[in-house]
Parts: structure tokens; C-alpha cells; sequence
């Protein structure tokens, strides 16, 4: 199973640890990451609110270069995945955009073509590799974690998009839970993390983010599981924030799913890995036990 | 109301009756007063295009879906947020955080650049140089969108 | 030429259908799926906007049905096998055990008190219960008992009880045939489940019930005798919300049911009032995006609930419930639409008000009719405009919610059935002459 590896933008740059974890679980899992060569943003919420003709040509010089590889395209992040898609989406049914779009891709000697498909990491665990393979992989599971899933906007939304994958939200509890941990429902599962306002409207984003945190306490849980690097920062950094701000405390750990699959596979976190965590996760990532 | 129906992403407006779900629904709605998805699309119905496009309404928006997906009518709410934006936007009205991550794409071809550490983490442990951007064909298309010059309207106005 | 009818579904619609036919002098072969007939009238407890007693209205129709040398009852059957053409139809139609003999069956009950098996009851909505051998309700046509083999244990108690020996567990599934030149069909409607919208928490919750389910708990023959309570600890609610739309109106493609069900306003509204007759000091809220009350009498309802009874009337569609674990209160975050300012209000019980769709085993029934379904699951009728009663194949026409909501309330339904009845005459007449 070979990809175009797209990382985006805010993995690489400030959550390296995630990348990592990405990279040494995909061998275990027969799934080859080809780096992607002269990529570019993939126009996140905040480019797409911008102008709608720039954020299509961005998007899609991304999927050229993937067409190019002649390989499909799998992302890390919610909203690369969600632009990537949506532009797929859009130029794969619309002749006009897609011809406007080309006509600006040829100055960059480029042409979208409509031949290469959009997918997410954690699609890819379950819909490529599958479930049983993931099991398999997992040489020491956890025992007794109970977890909050935070699957991210734009995982399984808008509906319509991911009609076929909308369970992309069952898939996500299934894979967590093959690596023996629970997966606890709550309340507010598929609301925001308040993620896209950081930095643009930071105490709408906390009051967002504390909404979600109260409904996870009240699960009663160990730890919060993410997909999206937004989520992470949100939820992660979210909490330091509150607790200054708000004088609340969850002491709830956030890590991201590859880093779950990366310890129930048998490997350790490094020490950096472990330090970019600001609630620390050191105490969830001792209950595992030897297959 | 047709200037927004007419504007990529806003074609939803016009199925709006108005039931008030997406702001029923609207996480952002819950804990920020100002922000009220329905009665946006009702002043856009009205028309009341300076009071809309006037402040930083829209921008409230996380764009989660939420509303999207509850709307009966599909009416898309979200996506009209998106072309609101667009609007506000061309009228030179962006909000600053916005408008730094605007600057960096135009930049550097990326929303966010390496920090100092995790440029020293991804060195020391492996993993490589960032993955390589091709920051000259980004400003290309930019410069064909003309995007460059939104960014410039919208420092002048700040 | 047969100068008999088949009517399947016995609802108000269908036994309307079945009595005008017969005082025509037509054999009418009155065939129901559940042990009584009745259908979703006989659940309700008052009807809009008269609220008139419901049972007592119908029941009278229904007794008419049985005792009628003209109509033949054959409750707790379905249709197998349809062949022929208008005029002369051959129907075959399987009689599911009842495990008690209906001749002898005088309808006392004794066997139902003496069960030691509950169960739970399907007439009430399964929020009540009943015996493994029963009657569904006590006005139930005919009036003969069932067992429930499911949840038999085989005990043998209301063998030894029953005075006139009328249980008999070795009953076979009947099949019997019959000849008609006509068919009608009026198999109503069911509820849309409800947790096909998670938000909502049906299912899941358990102060958040169903309209139906609200009428089962608000009728004196229902699982609490009339009372209104909680289903999760049985106190009073004292702040009802009642939620309009659910899945009615919505064009999202997993729900795809665009259309208004075109009765829920006008029964919320007669619920709300009933329940501020059954607890004066309760506050009753709904929530609706338009209020369609057409036709004579109801706007004047829909004003009484205002200005007489206080109900609150609030323009604006929630998306979601929350639940308090330790209360079961329900929160309801909601923009009021006079403060323009979202807020979030306790209720103690929420009802749902969840679109009408085909009834179950409606595609099944289609294919053995040779009938064609709308896209939603309604009959579909041969011309709405020149022959509304018909269905796609001559000699089979319908009547009654199963051709869509296109009926605003009860007289709908009774008129569409005599008019069927009149063109089932008319048909048949026609082909007599020819």
C-alpha cells in the first residue's frame, strides 16, 4: 500500500512527535509513505475564507502532484483532509471550475485531471489495512484506559461528503479500541474543538474548547484521543489556558492516535515526544501489559 | 441576498426558512452572543448588506459543519458562512490572526513555518527537513488570483 | 365477476371502506395483520380539534365490522399471494396461530390474569406491558385472546384456567383463498424511529418519548391508566417540551423525508392541551418551524391552546438534547426568537414529534399486489389528478395515510374510504356490464 504522503503544514512545523509516531507505525502495517516533492498548504479554513478561486487552485496543485506520483493521497490532518477533499470534490464534478482552475494550474505547468482519491490516516488504518492486521500489530494492549475519542470536524463532517465513510466516527472508535482500550461515548463527541479561532478569536476558542472538555469529564475517562493536530493544540494547550483563565482543571492527557497504536505495538515515546505533551501522558502510557 | 447566492459557497441562502436550527445547534452560538447563524442569514435576506459585511460578523464562524449537516432544507449554512467571508474580505475587512496566516502562505507557501524547536527536534531525531515547498509557484497562482491584493486591502484597513 | 372485496388494513380508513361495501351488498374479506383491528385510531386518546374520546367514536365501527353478515374478520393474517386481474382476483392469505381457538373464545380475560409472563405490550408503544396471551386493548375486535409463542414458557396455566377450553397450541398457520374483483388497500402509516437522529437522544434518554408514546401514557387504557408521568422514575412532569419536524421537512439524503406529515402540528397542539387538562399546573413549550393548522377549526384550536390554556408557542427548531444524568432532565439550547438570545431551558419530559412513513412490510405487500411505491414508500397512485384512489393496477385501489400525507386528520381518512368503496362500486360495475 503505497501513498503520497501530504503532512501539511502545522504537523511537521510544531507537532513533529506526531509525524513520528505516523512513521513508524505505517512499516509495521505495510503501508508506504512517499514524501511529497515542492508541496504547498493545502488552504485551511482560515485561506478558504479568504478567496474561494485561491484556495481551489492551492488545493489542487497539491492533488496534481499526487496525480503525477500516480498515487492516491492521504493526509494526518482534519482540514488538510477536508480542503484536498472537498477540492476533489468540486473539480471532479464541476467542468467549469475545473477548467478556471486549470487555466491558472498551466502557469505553474500543472493540470488537475481528476485521478487520484483523498484519504486520512486513519481511513487508511481501516479501510486499507483493516482492522484484523491492526490487531495483529498491537504487541502489548491497554488494559483499563478508558478513552475519549475526539474524531474533529471534519472527519465525518459535512455528511454528504463522507456519506460512504461517515461511520468514519465508528471506524475511529474501533481502531482505538483494537488497541485494547474503551472508547467512551459522551455527550458532546461530534461538537467542535474551537480549534479554528485560535489566534483569531482566542477566547471564543477556549469557551469552545471548555464546553468540550466539561462534557468529556463528566465520561469519566483517562485520556482524550485525537486525529486532527488543531484538536491537539485545542485540547492540549486548551487545558493550561483554562485553568488560567477559567481556574478549571481537567489534568486530562491528549495524545494523538498514532502515538496510541505506537505504544500498544510495543514501542516507546521518546523523551521530546513526551515533553510536547503539556498535560502529561506518562501515567496512561504504563497500562499496557504484554500480549 | 442574490450578491451572496451568486458568490461560490453562498448558493444555500436561498433555501433558508428560517427555523433556526443552525444557531440551535451552533457551538460558537452557545457562549458568544454576537454570533447567530440564522439571524446572519435573515439580515442577508433582508439585506442589509452594509450591516453584514460591515463588522466581523462571520468571522466567528469555526467552521465546523454542525449547521450544514442540521439544516432540513440542506441549505448549507456553513458554506454561506464561507462566502460571507469571501465578501467581508473584498470590502477589506480581515481579522488580523487571519491575516498573519495569509502573509505566511504568501511567504513562505505554508500557514505556519517551523518553529526554532521543533526545526532542532526534526533534525536531531531523524526526521528530515520540513517537506520541501515550492514557495515560487504558490506566489504564481496567488499573484494570478490576485490574491496578494486582498492582503494589501486588508492591511490598509487595520 | 366477484362481488367481493379485499381490504387490507384495518384502520379507520380501511374499515370505513369495509362497511360502506358491504351495506352495498359486496362480500368484503377485511384482512389485518395485528389480533385486533382498529389500527392507529384505536391508540390515540382524544381526536383534534372536537376531542371526542377516540376508542369510543371508532369502536362502534369496529363492532359493525364484525357483526356484519357481509364482512369476514380475518385479524392477525397477511396477504401471501395475489393473482388474476380486476374482476377476478385470486387472494391467498396465511392466518398466523393465535394458539386459541376464536370459536370458542369468549373474550373474558381470565387467561391473562392468570399469566405469569409480561411482555412488552406493541399497542402501548412497548412502554407498557402485557401477557405472554392477551387481547391488545380492551376494545379489541374480535375479541379473542393471542399467545405471544415468543414469550410463552409453555406453563400451561391458561389451559387449566380458560372456562371454555379455547386454547389449542397446536393450531397450524391457516391458509385460506378467496375470490374478490376488487382490492383495496389501506395500510397507514408508522413512526419514524426517532434515533436515526442521535441529537435527540431517543433511545437513549428516557425522558424523551414519541407522540404515540405520549398518547398511550395520556389514554386510560394505556400502561399508566391516563396517568401522565415520567418514564424514568414516574413523577409528574411539570415542563413539557414538545419538538415538531422531527424528520419531517428534511431533505438530508439519510433522512429523505422532504414532506410535511401534515397531522403532527395539529395532534401536538390537541396533546398539549391535554395534558394541561390532565395537570393544570404543568408549562407545556413548542417548539415548531411553522404551525400548519389548515382546515375548519383548527387555527381556532391552535389560538384556544394560546389564549385558554397557556401554551407556549416557540418559533424555533432545536438541534440537540442534552441529558442531566443525575435528573434525566432534558436541556434544551435554543435561540428565543423574541430575545434573538440563546438560552438553555430544563424540561422534564420532551416529546418528539417524528415524521409518518409507509408502514412496515409495505415493500413486501407492493410486490405481491404488483403495485408501485412512491420514492418514499407510499402507494403511488395511478393519476392524482383524474383517479386519486388507484393504485398503478387495475382493480386495486387504496385508501388512508398509506398513499402519503396527503389526509389532514381522521374525517380524511373516513371520507377517502367511502370514496374508494364508490369507485371499488363503480369499477366492478363496469366490468359487470362488459
Amino acid at each position: 500500500m503505497k501513498y503520497a504522503f501530504f503532512a501539511g503544514c502545522l504537523i511537521p512545523a510544531r507537532e513533529p512527535q506526531y509525524e513520528n509516531s505516523v512513521k513508524k507505525i505505517a512499516p509495521r502495517l505495510g503501508i508506504e509513505l512517499v514524501e511529497m516533492e515542492g508541496t504547498n498548504c493545502c488552504a485551511p479554513f482560515s485561506i478558504q475564507s479568504l478567496d474561494y478561486t485561491s484556495w481551489l487552485a492551492l488545493a489542487a496543485r497539491n492533488l496534481c502532484k499526487a496525480e503525477e506520483m500516480g498515487l492516491n493521497i492521504v493526509t494526518l490532518c482534519n482540514d488538510c483532509y477536508e480542503s484536498l477533499l472537498m477540492t476533489n470534490t468540486i473539480l471532479k464534478e464541476n467542468k467549469e471550475t475545473k477548467d478556471r482552475v486549470n487555466q491558472i494550474l498551466a502557469d505553474v505547468g500543472l493540470e488537475f485531471k481528476g485521478k487520484t482519491d483523498v484519504k486520512i490516516f486513519s481511513d487508511v488504518l481501516y479501510e486499507d489495512v483493516g482492522l484484523e492486521k491492526v490487531k495483529d500489530s498491537v504487541k502489548r494492549p491497554f488494559t483499563g484506559l478508558r478513552v475519549a475519542v475526539q474524531p474533529g470536524c471534519h472527519l465525518s463532517k459535512p455528511k454528504r461528503l463522507h456519506f460512504e465513510q461517515w461511520r468514519g466516527i465508528t471506524a475511529l472508535d474501533e481502531l482505538v479500541e483494537a488497541t485494547g482500550a474503551k472508547s467512551v461515548p459522551y455527550e458532546r463527541k461530534e461538537a467542535c474543538c474551537g480549534g479554528p479561532l485560535r489566534g483569531v478569536n482566542d477566547e471564543v476558542a477556549l469557551h469552545v474548547a471548555k464546553q468540550k472538555l466539561d462534557s468529556i469529564k463528566s465520561a469519566g475517562v483517562s485520556c482524550i484521543v485525537t486525529v486532527c493536530p488543531f484538536c491537539f493544540i485545542e485540547l492540549d494547550m486548551g487545558q493550561i489556558e483554562i485553568k488560567r483563565h477559567m481556574n478549571e482543571e481537567y489534568g486530562l492527557p491528549v495524545l494523538s492516535f498514532a502515538e496510541l497504536l505506537r505504544v500498544a505495538m510495543g514501542m516507546d515515546l521518546e523523551d521530546w515526544e513526551l515533553k510536547a505533551h503539556r498535560i502529561p501522558i506518562t501515567g496512561i502510557l504504563g497500562m499496557t501489559e504484554a500480549k | 441576498m442574490h450578491e451572496v447566492a451568486n458568490t461560490p459557497r453562498g448558493r444555500g441562502v436561498l433555501a433558508c426558512i428560517q427555523c433556526g436550527r443552525c444557531t440551535n445547534s451552533c457551538p460558537v452560538s452557545r457562549v458568544e452572543k454576537e454570533h447567530n447563524p440564522r439571524k446572519l442569514m435573515e439580515m442577508i435576506i433582508l439585506g442589509l448588506r452594509s450591516e453584514v459585511l460591515g463588522e466581523q460578523l462571520p468571522w466567528y464562524c469555526l467552521s465546523c459543519f454542525t449547521c450544514l449537516d442540521r439544516c432540513p432544507q440542506g441549505g448549507d449554512v456553513g458554506e454561506v458562512m464561507f462566502a460571507l467571508r469571501n465578501l467581508t474580505v473584498r470590502e477589506g475587512k480581515i481579522p488580523e490572526g487571519i491575516l498573519a496566516q495569509a502573509q505566511s502562505l504568501f511567504d513562505n507557501g505554508r500557514v505556519v513555518t517551523a518553529s526554532r524547536m521543533a526545526s532542532i527536534q526534526r533534525e536531531k531525531y531523524g526526521l528530515g527537513n520540513e517537506p520541501t515547498v515550492d514557495v515560487e509557484a504558490v506566489q504564481k497562482i496567488l499573484v494570478k488570483t490576485q490574491f496578494d491584493k486582498l492582503i494589501n486591502k486588508g492591511k490598509r484597513s487595520l | 365477476m366477484q362481488k367481493a372485496v379485499a381490504v387490507i388494513g384495518g384502520g379507520v380508513a380501511g374499515i370505513q371502506a369495509s362497511l360502506d361495501l358491504a351495506n352495498r351488498g359486496f362480500k368484503v374479506y377485511l384482512v389485518e395483520k395485528n389480533p385486533s383491528i382498529g389500527g392507529r385510531m384505536a391508540q390515540l386518546d382524544k381526536t383534534f380539534p372536537t376531542m371526542d374520546c377516540s376508542i369510543c367514536i371508532l369502536a362502534p365501527k369496529m363492532i359493525e365490522c364484525s357483526h356484519h353478515p357481509s364482512v369476514q374478520l380475518l385479524t392477525y393474517s397477511e396477504v401471501k399471494e395475489v393473482k388474476g386481474s380486476v374482476g377476478n382476483f385470486k387472494v391467498k392469505v396465511l392466518r398466523k396461530p393465535r394458539y386459541v381457538d376464536e370459536r370458542k373464545c369468549t373474550g373474558c380475560g381470565i387467561c391473562s390474569e392468570n399469566c405469569p409472563i409480561e411482555a412488552p405490550n406493541e399497542f402501548d408503544e412497548n412502554i407498557g406491558v402485557r401477557k405472554a396471551i392477551y387481547m391488545s386493548f380492551p376494545q379489541a375486535v374480535p375479541r379473542v385472546a393471542v399467545i405471544d409463542k415468543e414469550n410463552c414458557v409453555e406453563c400451561g396455566l391458561c389451559d387449566k384456567v380458560c372456562p371454555a377450553g379455547a386454547v389449542n397450541r397446536e393450531q397450524q398457520p391457516e391458509e385460506v383463498e378467496f375470490d374478490v374483483g376488487a382490492i383495496v388497500v389501506a395500510t397507514g402509516y408508522d413512526l419514524f424511529d426517532s434515533s436515526v437522529i442521535p441529537q435527540y437522544g431517543y433511545g437513549r434518554f428516557k425522558n424523551v418519548i414519541s407522540a404515540m408514546e405520549l398518547e398511550r401514557l395520556l389514554c386510560a387504557s394505556g400502561p399508566t391508566g391516563g396517568h401522565l408521568i415520567r418514564p424514568s422514575e414516574g413523577k409528574i412532569p411539570r415542563h413539557i417540551a414538545f419538538l415538531q419536524c422531527i424528520g419531517s421537512r428534511d431533505r438530508r439524503e439519510w433522512i429523505n423525508h422532504p414532506y410535511c406529515s401534515s397531522i403532527c402540528c395539529k395532534y401536538a397542539v390537541k396533546d398539549a392541551v391535554l395534558i394541561k387538562e390532565h395537570e393544570t399546573d404543568s408549562k407545556v413549550s413548542i417548539f415548531y418551524i411553522d404551525m400548519r393548522a389548515f382546515g375548519r377549526g383548527f387555527q381556532e384550536f391552535v389560538n384556544r391552546a394560546k389564549s385558554e390554556f397557556g401554551i407556549e408557542f416557540v418559533r424555533s427548531n432545536p438541534g440537540e438534547i442534552s441529558e442531566d444524568s443525575k435528573t434525566n432532565n432534558l436541556a434544551i439550547s435554543f435561540e428565543d426568537p423574541i430575545t434573538r438570545t440563546v438560552q438553555s431551558i430544563s424540561f422534564d419530559l420532551v416529546v418528539l414529534c417524528p415524521a409518518l412513513i409507509p408502514s412496515k412490510g409495505m415493500p413486501e405487500l407492493a410486490k405481491t399486489l404488483g403495485i408501485e411505491l412512491d420514492n418514499y414508500g407510499f402507494v403511488r397512485m395511478e393519476d392524482s389528478v383524474r383517479k386519486p384512489l388507484d393504485t398503478t393496477v387495475p382493480g386495486i385501489f387504496c385508501c388512508g395515510y398509506c398513499l402519503g400525507p396527503k389526509t389532514g386528520d381522521i374525517p380524511d381518512s373516513i371520507t377517502q374510504g367511502s370514496a374508494t368503496a364508490a369507485r371499488v362500486a363503480e369499477v366492478l360495475a363496469s366490468e359487470e356490464a362488459s
